[in-house]
């Protein structure tokens, strides 16, 4: 972002500030990397000297600093959003519940979180599309066809590797959920 | 033996109470971010770094009590101005009653302590 309205050090700084507040959701990182460039270009005019240009630097404080205060509020803390728990429960076993809708439900809601981030919803769509849902149904699948299929030989061995990865399957929803649940609580301490 | 005064104690007193700053400075008509900012941090012991307070006034906004609106500048790009919501000027009213019983009830302690 080369603007003539900044002076030469303003660049790096907010290169920095972008960095540490990857962390944060897209808006609000928006928002805040637009404030602080609002204020270099108010503070720091584009032929202040070296000396004044830290001056105005080191008043605004450190990148992690200030993406560390996008924390909770005291006083007026946002109240704790039900929608992010519904989220992660219907992924994980919305599709149960209803086929296919319970856990579309909870992609929307996935989604329309301000909470996450979008690696966050990435995951939370893509690993493991239908939850819980997912290796159930293909069991019913797989238990329907080797009941008809007893007498091959070789059936009892398929069944069990099937069991196995069936298990390693559902472990997925449970490991995202956990993983999304833990992100969701990270952002109310700390966002 | 001397002691010194809990850094960490401060900072949560003030950030307890910045906010309701922001929403004082904010009572007589809306002001644009940088204007807050450097009003707030003239005044000595208030803010330790100018930036945190873009932050917080980003969660007042999300909170309800205060919201924006772009505005052109006479210079530069166009400026994001903040003003107080009616649930803003009525957080703020709250705060003020409680502040001052507050503040008198600590001094009361702070005061006897010195003249025992």
């Amino acid at each position: 972002m080369k603007d003539p309205s900044l002076h030469p050090l303003a660049p790096d700084y907010l290169k920095r500030l972008k960095k540490a507040a990857r962390r944060l959701p897209r808006a609000r990182r928006y928002e805040l990397v637009g404030e602080i460039e609002a204020h270099l270009i108010e503070a720091l005019p584009a032929g202040a000297s070296e000396a004044e240009a830290r001056n105005v630097l080191d008043r605004l404080g450190e990148p992690a600093e200030i993406v560390a205060e996008a924390g909770p509020s005291q006083l007026l803390k946002a109240p704790v959003a039900a929608h992010e728990w519904w989220a992660i429960l219907l992924l994980l076993i919305g599709g149960l519940v209803i086929p296919f809708l319970g856990w579309f439900i909870g992609v929307v809601l996935l989604w329309s979180s301000r909470v996450w981030t979008l690696r966050d919803k990435l995951i939370g769509t893509l690993v493991l599309p239908g939850g819980l849902a997912t290796p159930a149904f293909v069991f019913t699948f797989v238990a329907a066809s080797t009941g008809s299929g007893n007498d091959n030989p070789g059936g009892g061995v398929n069944y069990y590797l099937t069991l196995v990865l069936l298990g390693g399957l559902a472990v997925l929803p449970v490991l995202t959920a956990v993983y999304l649940s833990r992100r969701a609580a990270r952002t109310e301490a700390a966002a | 033996m001397q002691r010194i005064v809990d850094q960490g104690t401060l900072s949560q007193l003030r950030r307890g109470v910045i906010e309701y700053c922001v929403l004082a400075l904010l009572r007589d008509g809306e002001r644009y971010g940088f204007e807050l900012v450097r009003t707030l941090s003239e005044v000595p012991g208030m803010v330790t770094s100018e930036g945190t307070l873009y932050p917080l006034l980003s969660r007042l906004r999300r909170a309800g009590v205060v919201e924006t609106s772009w505005r052109e500048s006479p210079s530069g790009p166009p400026r994001r101005y903040y003003r107080l919501t009616a649930s803003g000027r009525s957080v703020l009213e709250a705060f003020s009653g409680e502040w001052v019983s507050f503040r008198n009830a600590v001094d009361h302690f702070l005061e006897q302590e010195k003249a025992v």
